[in-house]
């Protein structure tokens, strides 16, 4: 009976995790929508728009999207960098520190909300 | 996200004009508070000026008042600071500026007020009257654009803010009317500006951006401001925000709280009531929802120039797509290049300006009763696919391996007027059920020799296309051939393939809501100024009524009335 109960118990923290983690990825789509779709589009094969499209962004090399025209600015910091958590969060807290005079002009210093929308970029593959 | 959790139970019941105060927590409006609830509130901070909206008109207004020694805050509904200015070319327009007076250009004040008259209120334009037959207010306003643009742009410039490069050669979009003393010279551009002077936007707002972190503005984004306090006095006192949290957060203006949060471009139902015939949306950005009319209209304000906006044609597809490259269509690339209606007709000079292309759209047909021209196609050949593709300016005819979601191809003007049909039913409860008449092929054959003959002798007899100054500024690339006598134009090919593209109306944004005065202070039913409330740009009523005088029209200005309203804001006005 006592393993059962903590079986069930189980059950729940794994849901209720999920659930954590579910509701985390909501609030990240939301954030990501409010921030980036201004100019980003997120779906496989979608065009870009002011911006590159986002599919797949985790793990790909900086300033690599084809047939995107990159600033100046982008093509000269981006030699050998790839998007990783730290550059992304390096990125959201203020693009112009990391690609100096590049066409996004964007800060978010809350970590909080970084970490969110980098949440929401990982599942985009 | 309800009030209880956030205020005393006292305070509550002291909320005696709530409108919608309590309930959604989407809901717009004024909350006015007795003296007591007003010292009840519990304000999440407190700034000098709180200013709502952090593109083209806010970050100015931020950056004025900052520099005369307040506290600032930023409030901006969007994730992001730059508005719709930040996907604008960000010219800006600035009558007798600072390089034209150290050149030399004369700007006499007079003929620039005859000029903004004729074009804003011609059927009221009389120059032998004092104020030209503008109303005090309209004269006004006009004057303090020409009195503290230039002074607006030199402190921008100054202190780093907004470096600008003079754009002297830029004609005005009437640069030949007789009112037009100066058709060359008052627009500036942000100085690291690419040099087809398309991407503006951009560097100005990371330029003033940078500056206002530098300079110690606060900056809060995904904040929407959704409510004005307002004490027993009338006073504005503050504003409750909601952040993308959903979460309430209130600021108290000791001194003022100026929006400048853009007008209602992406609200269909404001759209659909106050503006002219239809528009489908545009590049405003797509928080501009109208949230100061809805905020406004639970105090007694006045609004102002609801029907008339920065117009611009936009492609349909986009539109409908929410595409967020979306762009107006400032530059109709293409010579060899015309736009039909679904009649195959001709109906307009495809070179106009962008806001006056946009009156074919709205016209009407009475007999019939429909809009013969709700949507346009624009048909071009693979002469100008090739020699006329550009990125910029929102150019229909894009080079390969750009946004093409829009671009229609067939091998025969039959084969083409197929793909336009199927494409129209696509959208058809976005037209009406509108389609190409029966004859749309011959007819359309029928204009394309028509045009074909202008094109050869390179005078427009319909509409003249390529004779005003301003055509020839958006013509877009060309590859210039022997037998061309006019830039704008050449002979369709007898042979396809033919492209097409379906264009509607759209705006660069709106340009009416509450009426302010020349200070940027939102005037009651009175006239009176309502205490700590301002507003500037497109949330607010432009006295330019239906004109778009010239490039940059829309943000010189926009800085003009932002220095101003920081200037009255902080107890002094220019």
């Amino acid at each position: 009976m006592i393993r059962m109960a903590n079986l069930i118990a189980i059950f729940a923290l794994a849901s209720s995790a999920a659930h954590a983690q579910q509701d985390s990825v909501a609030i990240g789509k939301k954030l990501t929508t409010n921030n980036c779709a201004v100019c980003h589009t997120f779906g496989k094969g979608e065009p870009n728009g002011q911006g590159p499209n986002l599919f797949g962004i985790v793990g790909k090399p900086m300033a690599s999207e084809p047939g995107f025209k990159y600033s100046a600015g982008m093509k000269a910091s981006a030699s050998g960098k790839v998007w990783d958590d730290k550059l992304l969060d390096a990125w959201l807290t203020d693009t112009q520190a990391v690609a100096p005079g590049n066409a996004m002009t964007y800060f978010e210093g809350d970590e909080a909300r970084r970490q969110k929308i980098i949440a929401y970029l990982r599942t985009l593959h | 996200m309800s009030e209880t959790n956030k205020l005393s139970a006292a305070s509550r019941r002291s909320f005696i004009k709530a409108a919608g105060a309590g309930t959604a927590a989407a809901a717009f409006g004024a909350v006015s508070l007795t003296a007591r609830a007003a010292s009840d509130v519990k304000f999440d901070a407190e700034y000098d000026v709180v200013v709502c909206g952090g593109g083209g008109g806010g970050l100015p207004c931020a950056l004025f008042s900052r520099w005369l020694g307040n506290r600032v805050v930023i409030l901006e509904k969007a994730g992001s600071v730059g508005g719709t200015a930040a996907k604008a070319a960000f010219w800006y327009w600035v009558p007798n500026n600072e390089p034209m007076r150290r050149a030399g250009i004369a700007d006499p004040k007079p003929d620039y007020m005859r000029y903004v008259a004729r074009l804003s209120r011609p059927e009221q334009y009389d120059p032998s009257l004092p104020k030209l037959g503008l109303s005090d207010w309209e004269y006004e306003m006009c004057e303090a654009i020409y009195d503290s643009a230039s002074p607006a742009a030199e402190l921008l410039a100054s202190k780093g803010a907004l470096p600008y490069r003079h754009e002297g050669a830029v004609p005005d979009y009437w640069a030949e009317l007789p009112e037009d003393k100066a058709p060359r010279g008052r627009v500036l551009f942000p100085k690291d500006g690419l040099p087809s002077m398309s991407d503006g936007g951009r560097v100005a707002i990371r330029t003033m951006s940078a500056a206002a972190r530098r300079d110690g503005i606060d900056i809060k984004t995904g904040y929407r401001v959704q409510k004005v306090l307002v004490d027993e006095t009338g006073a504005v006192i503050g504003v409750e925000s909601l952040t993308e949290e959903g979460t309430l957060f209130r600021v108290r203006a000791k001194k003022a709280v100026i929006f400048a949060t853009g007008g209602f471009t992406h609200d269909p139902e404001l759209r659909k009531n106050f503006l002219h015939g239809a528009v489908y949306g545009g590049c405003a950005a797509p928080t501009n929802e109208g949230d100061f009319v809805r905020i406004s209209s639970a105090l007694d304000v006045q609004l102002r120039n609801m029907n008339y906006s920065w117009m611009a044609p936009i492609s349909l597809d986009k539109a409908i797509a929410k595409d967020g490259s979306l762009s107006g269509i400032f530059t109709p690339t293409g010579d060899s290049m015309l736009y039909v209606n679904k009649y195959g007709k001709r109906v307009v000079n495809e070179k106009l300006a962008y806001n006056e292309v946009c009156a074919a759209f709205s016209e009407w047909d009475g007999a019939k009763g429909e809009y013969p021209n709700l949507t346009l196609v624009s048909i071009w050949d693979q002469q100008a696919q090739e020699h006329c593709a550009s990125d910029d300016y929102g150019s229909l005819i894009v080079p390969k391996g750009s946004n093409d979601r829009h671009v229609l191809r067939g091998n025969t003007l039959a084969e083409l007027a197929g793909a336009i049909r199927e494409r129209m039913a696509k959208y058809q409860s976005a037209l009406g059920s509108a389609t190409l008449s029966d004859d749309f092929v011959r007819s359309l054959d029928a204009t394309i020799k028509r045009f074909n003959g202008f094109a050869k002798t390179g005078v427009d007899q319909d509409f003249h296309r390529g004779e005003r100054i301003v055509e020839k500024l958006f013509n877009g690339p060309v590859s210039k051939k022997a037998d061309q006598k006019n830039e704008t134009m050449y002979p369709l090919s007898a042979k396809g393939p033919y492209y097409a593209a379906l264009i509607v109306a759209g705006n660069l944004d709106t340009k009416g809501g509450p009426k302010t005065n020349s200070h940027g202070q939102v005037l009651d039913t009175r006239g009176e100024p309502i205490k700590g409330l301002y507003g500037v740009g497109n949330c607010v009523a432009s006295a330019s009524a239906r004109a778009y005088w010239a490039g940059g029209g829309t943000l010189g200005p926009i800085i003009a009335f932002a220095y101003r309203a920081a200037q009255s804001a902080n107890g002094g006005q220019s």
